[in-house]
């Protein structure tokens, strides 16, 4: 469970981004399908560790990026079902380079201007 | 108003994972981070490892967990540069842990620096410690079904171990059924399969732990695995 260092890390990286006079609406995360982490966990943590800072009532947007594996035998690239099972649906090798679907991405921040 | 980002958030992790591989680099240490389940045999694994590879080569343990120092006590008899982390609640080790720990080895007389990790399938494995590679190791207890359950582990070590061996006999466990899946997951995957209470198959760990020591780096630091 290491949801709460990794929203934690987060919101550093947020509150660096954030100018003086604006309001937090969103948070854009990209998460890889093969990071070990709960998105609702990280929801919860995410409400508990904001609650009655400036950042409160912020919402944490995270969008999963699919595992995306090129076949080192044909170099054919694919999606699998199942991580379980990374054969390459082309040549039948199983010899995966993971391309795509470690790592979580701060994308973007969603702000308005304070108004007062 | 979006304001764009793009940026990892392990960055930080990163970043002092990027140090300690130059810091290992220039003391001339190779690192080996070793993650496997609670009780799946690590540091029993690191006793048989030193006592047999003491003589031969300086190692340094980095030993993570919760709480306790027992597994530093453990190895301290075994080798004399060994120093306990503790997490205090945290389920795997960052890169900024295992560099305050390495200030606490007499890094320049090593050669091998083995970090056992916090006991934990799956957080150890998404977090770069600075290390040359990566030693999964699952055991016979746990059952056949760990690594279709955990692939990552799978994809990213340069080794795989199966411990308990010995057990075989006595508890379920379909070996076959085991193999299958790593090889559905990766079909190079390198298996040891050995038992550290007695000691079989103990002497390909050794010889792998001796070419992993004596093989030249790669040139540029390898990406974070």
């Amino acid at each position: 469970m290491h949801e709460m260092s990794i929203v934690q890390s987060l919101l550093e990286q947020v509150r660096s981004f954030m100018p003086g006079r604006a309001v937090l609406k969103d948070v854009h995360l990209e998460v890889g399908g093969l990071e070990h982490l709960d998105g609702e966990v990280m929801q919860t943590v995410f409400t508990a560790l904001t609650d009655g800072s400036e950042l409160a009532g912020a919402a944490l947007r995270i969008v999963r990026i699919p595992v995306r594996i090129r076949c080192r035998s044909c170099g054919h690239e694919y999606e699998p079902e199942d991580t379980a099972v990374l054969l390459c649906p082309e040549c039948g090798v199983v010899q995966p380079e993971i391309l795509q679907g470690t790592g979580v991405l701060l994308k973007s921040l969603e702000i308005e201007e304070r108004s007062d | 108003m979006e304001i764009p980002v793009v940026e990892n958030v392990l960055k930080h992790n990163d970043q002092f994972a990027q140090l300690n591989r130059q810091t290992l680099r220039e003391a001339g240490v190779r690192c080996l981070n070793l993650i496997g389940s609670p009780g799946c045999g690590k540091t029993t694994l690191l006793e048989k490892t030193l006592s047999a590879l003491g003589g031969e080569m300086p190692v340094g343990v980095l030993t993570g967990d919760i709480a306790t120092t027992r597994d530093a006590q453990r190895l301290a008899r075994h080798c004399r540069a060994v120093s306990q982390i503790n997490t205090g609640g945290g389920c795997h080790l960052d890169a900024n842990q295992v560099r305050e720990g390495m200030g606490r080895l007499p890094l320049k007389e090593l050669k091998l620096l083995i970090v056992e990790n916090v006991g934990n399938l799956i957080c150890p494995v998404g977090f770069d410690l600075g290390h040359d590679a990566k030693v999964g190791m699952f055991s016979v207890p746990e059952g056949d079904d760990k690594p279709a359950k955990h692939p990552r582990l799978v994809l990213e070590s340069d080794l795989l171990l199966l411990n308990k061996t010995d057990l075989l006999p006595h508890v379920p466990f379909d070996l076959d059924g085991f193999r299958r899946d790593l090889a559905a997951i990766r079909e190079d995957a390198s298996l040891l399969e050995l038992s550290a209470s007695s000691g079989d198959g103990l002497e390909a760990w050794l010889e792998w732990v001796r070419a992993f020591v004596a093989a030249p780096r790669a040139s540029a630091a390898p990406a974070a695995p």
